[in-house]
């Protein structure tokens, strides 16, 4: 009885250590900020969703096009529209890494 | 040492209250020394669940019997094995097992993703809350470690659950079922964070498919569990038990196929996390089902106190996800339209509708009891004709349309290269049915369109493989299976998806022919006498008996022939159990190579005195094309899981700004 | 178009509602009094004695009593078919018939037996 008491006390001690860890490592940190992502860094991150998405069509479209599934005619009406919005993207993100790419540095 | 097991859950419990609602204030707050203490907590929940679970498996381990639980579940000749199955053999122990795995899989996702702070920060107040119902559970209204005066022997462990089975079904199935809490975490971890982006699904693919193929094959083990242990010679009853892991699983299967959509087209946002919300909603429902009684099933009937609080929590998680759904609404508005009826997109949202629409039916016919009692103060049910019907009438189209999909292109498809790319399959479709109906299997409407279905998809997805090895052998050379296992290792998700396809079309035929074209056929026999089923000639020659460690076992000698030499001998009887004063079946199987199924039989009402006996004998056609399958979905999964060094640097620099490293 | 096929989902469901009939009632012993014709679900408990053969022509004959409730009302039932392994006095059974005369006579093969409950507390066992 008394060994399990024992335990339960060390255990006790060991889970409180651990929730106050972060506190104790860092007792008056220049910043408790939580980190958020910027405005500038979601509307990236979907642009380059949108990017990797537009690029992802393409490359299945080859692939349904080499293996036969799409016929030449097929796919040469639809890689135009395809590569337009891929190159789009492209330069949509191109355009926000060049235009926020000093606010990103400084921010935070 | 339950002292030290009750200790134990208060931590957890302790813990996983603060990790919610210092998470919760973090979260809401922007505090990052909180937020991440409330991680710890989580974690460290973890830890003193494992310490918890040591307890009782020691105590189960060393026959305890001042452990209540212990008493009840174990007895001194319950070998070790079972004895630390009794883990989850009982109501208390399978809660405990539940959070075990909760909180295991909470602590991973956690620890995996402790850099991306700000989904985070939201995903852990919520898979706290959720824990927290399961640990309060254990510490104040269920726990595992009562303990009274011991006995000088324990209860035992029901027969009919001492077989391997006990070892691997309740894990695997719990290992699927608390799985489907983490995409539903991290889905509402994003809308609490008012994220928009792919992030979440791409963080929790994996956890998904996963957990979906743990609940599969804890499906078709419990499946086959009922088939050669209870042996009625069935393996699926639409019992309520069994339903409750089926629907989960379907809104899994749905939600596996939809996010492909949002990830290629951005669409359909909404929909995922309806159908997120919805499989875990149901994974919970599933295990009320099953514990509470509320339904009654041929495997429980008391009523339990434990249901109104399962009740409780569902309705709390059924108002919350869609509350949170319904505010982020504007956010979750995506541009993208669908283009046309007849494109993949269009397929993948048929298939969604038809498995959604099954898995309504499903819950519909299992609350039919429910509802009839509270509208009408009769209680009316439904069987397996409603469930039938809706099997066909859903699961026919959705075998189909496994065919089709693959062979439609994205957007927009034109009638044209379909009709190219048609030919092939549906000629093997046709070719098939023809066949089928001249050998005589137009007996069963539905039978022959899971048949003729099945050929067009088996077709479809052999051209499938066979157009894409061809084009690699074009572009990089070398032989036709290298070709093909550099096919599959570029395009794993791809591939993968189709050798799990083919897995499902294995369970389709499977399940066809045992259902739809099996022969039964009963008669009373006395020793010498003979019985005739499918060109087999069942002789029932005499009776044996004899002592095994702990029962009475009792078998008929078979001798089973097909145009006059003999094929086998088959031992099916019964086993008498005397301490638990019980009997069970003992079936004897004879798997059929000229079938791939089964020569089933069963000995009933055995008359010792007589010599007596009555032989149900079943002639299940295919019935083991359905367990090979389990071993396909088992590899197609694999397949599509195995991490993809180019694809995972690609996502690493996608989400690199949401990676903090301070 | 989803409006359109959720349509469709449940147009099919009403049908199949409405031309097959809306599931079995499901009674105990006490209620059989309200259903004296068409086919039902009878859960009860078995009490003795137990006589006849399932595979004979006379059938099977038991006894079976409200599970919870009223304890008082009996009901013999006559049974044909296969008879599950947990069947015994005591145990908690369903059953598919109709009542004839004042006896149950159940659809062959439609018996069934409830495992005993792995959830439930375990009665006390005397050692």
């Amino acid at each position: 009885m008394t060994l399990a008491l024992a335990l339960a006390a060390v255990l006790a001690v060991a889970a409180v250590a651990f929730v106050a860890r972060p506190f104790l490592r860092e007792p008056a940190p220049a910043s408790d900020r939580l980190g958020e992502l910027s405005e500038l860094e979601r509307r990236r991150i979907e642009l380059e969703e949108e990017r990797d998405r537009a690029l992802a069509a393409l490359k299945e479209l080859e692939f349904d096009h080499r293996t036969g599934k799409i016929s030449d005619g097929d796919y040469r009406e639809l890689v135009g529209p395809l590569r337009r919005r891929a190159a789009e993207t492209l330069q949509a993100l191109e355009l926000r890494a060049g235009t926020g790419h000093e606010r990103i540095s400084s921010g935070r | 040492m339950a002292a030290l097991g009750r200790a134990a859950l208060l931590l957890s419990f302790g813990l996983v209250v603060y990790a919610l609602v210092a998470g919760s204030v973090a979260a809401w707050k922007r505090r990052r020394r909180l937020a991440a203490s409330a991680q710890n907590a989580l974690i460290a929940a973890f830890g003193t669940t494992v310490v918890a679970a040591a307890v009782l498996w020691t105590a189960l381990a060393r026959h305890d019997f001042s452990f209540v639980y212990v008493a009840q579940h174990t007895s001194r000749t319950l070998p070790l094995g079972y004895r630390l199955a009794a883990f989850w053999s009982g109501q208390e122990g399978s809660l405990l097992l539940w959070l075990l795995i909760l909180t295991g899989y909470s602590a991973l996702a956690v620890w995996l993703h402790r850099f991306t702070r700000d989904l985070m920060a939201w995903v852990v107040p919520v898979l706290a809350g959720v824990s927290t119902f399961f640990v309060f559970m254990l510490v104040f209204v269920s726990s595992p470690f009562m303990s009274a005066p011991a006995p000088a022997d324990g209860a035992g462990m029901v027969p009919s659950l001492q077989n391997p089975y006990m070892l691997a079904h309740p894990p695997m199935l719990y290992l699927g079922y608390v799985g489907l809490t983490i995409p539903f975490a991290f889905a509402m971890g994003a809308l609490l964070s008012r994220r928009t982006d792919e992030r979440w699904i791409v963080m929790t693919r994996r956890w998904t498919l996963a957990a979906w193929t743990f609940l599969g094959v804890g499906q078709l083990l419990g499946a086959h569990w009922a088939y050669v242990e209870i042996g009625w010679g069935g393996y699926y009853a639409w019992d309520p038990v069994e339903n409750a892991a089926l629907m989960p699983w379907l809104a899994a299967t749905a939600f596996l196929h939809s996010v492909m959509i949002q990830e290629k087209r951005g669409m359909l946002k909404v929909w995922n996390m309806v159908l997120v919300a919805l499989a875990f909603c149901l994974s919970i429902f599933g295990t009320f089902l099953t514990r509470s009684g509320v339904i009654s099933s041929i495997h429980s009937f008391s009523q339990s106190p434990l249901g109104a609080w399962f009740l409780g929590f569902i309705a709390i998680c059924v108002v919350f996800s869609v509350g949170l759904i319904y505010l982020r609404l504007p956010l979750l508005r995506s541009r993208t339209k669908l283009e046309s009826l007849v494109s993949r997109e269009a397929t993948f949202l048929y298939n969604n509708l038809l498995l959604v629409a099954l898995c309504l039916t499903i819950l519909w016919g299992v609350m039919y009891p429910l509802v009839t009692q509270a509208v009408r103060g009769e209680t009316r049910s439904v069987s397996k004709p409603y469930y039938d019907f809706f099997l066909h009438t859903f699961g026919l189209p959705l075998l189909l349309l496994m065919g089709i999909g693959p062979l439609v292109a994205w957007r927009r498809a034109s009638l044209r290269a379909l009709g190219r790319t048609f030919i092939v399959p549906a000629v093997a479709a046709v070719v098939t049915g023809v066949a089928l109906i001249v050998l005589g299997y137009g007996s069963s409407t539905p039978g022959l369109l899971a048949y003729t279905f099945g050929a067009f998809v088996a077709a479809s997805i052999v051209l499938e493989f066979v157009r894409g090895t061809r084009a690699r052998r074009s572009l990089s050379g070398g032989s036709w299976p290298g070709a093909l296992a550099e096919l599959v290792a570029r395009n794993r998700r791809r591939y993968g998806g189709y050798i799990v396809h083919a897995s499902i079309l294995m369970l389709a035929i499977g399940v066809a022919g045992s259902s739809a074209y099996q022969t039964v056929r009963e008669r009373g026999l006395r020793p010498g006498q003979s019985m005739e089923i499918a060109g087999y000639t069942l002789t029932y020659e005499r009776l044996q008996q004899r002592q095994e460690a702990n029962a009475i076992a009792t078998r008929a000698v078979v001798d089973v022939s097909r145009g006059g030499s003999h094929v086998t001998t088959l031992y099916p009887g019964k086993n008498s159990y005397p301490v638990e004063q019980q009997v069970s079946n003992e079936v004897s199987i004879y798997h059929d190579p000229r079938n791939l199924g089964d020569l089933f039989t069963i000995a009933d009402q055995i008359d010792p005195k007589s010599q007596t006996l009555f032989l149900k004998v079943l002639v299940k056609p295919l019935v083991n094309v359905l367990w090979a399958a389990g071993f396909v979905f088992v590899f197609g999964s694999l397949v599509t899981l195995w991490p993809d060094a180019v694809e995972q640097r690609r996502l690493a620099a996608r989400y690199a700004a949401d990676t903090v490293a301070a | 178009m989803i409006a359109l096929s959720v349509a469709a989902v449940l147009a099919i469901f009403i049908v199949y509602t409405a031309v097959a009939g809306a599931g079995t009632p499901q009674l105990q012993p006490s209620d059989l009094a309200r259903y004296p014709r068409g086919d039902v679900m009878l859960v009860g408990k078995v009490v003795g004695p137990v006589t006849g053969d399932s595979h004979a022509a006379v059938g099977k004959h038991f006894v079976l009593r409200d599970v919870t409730g009223h304890t008082s009302t009996r009901v013999d039932v006559v049974y044909k078919g296969t008879v599950p392994d947990l069947f015994r006095v005591g145990r908690e059974v369903v059953v598919e018939g109709t009542l004839r005369n004042g006896t149950f006579v159940a659809k062959p093969g439609t018996l069934s037996t409830k495992c005993p409950s792995k959830y439930a507390p375990a009665p006390a066992k005397n050692t």
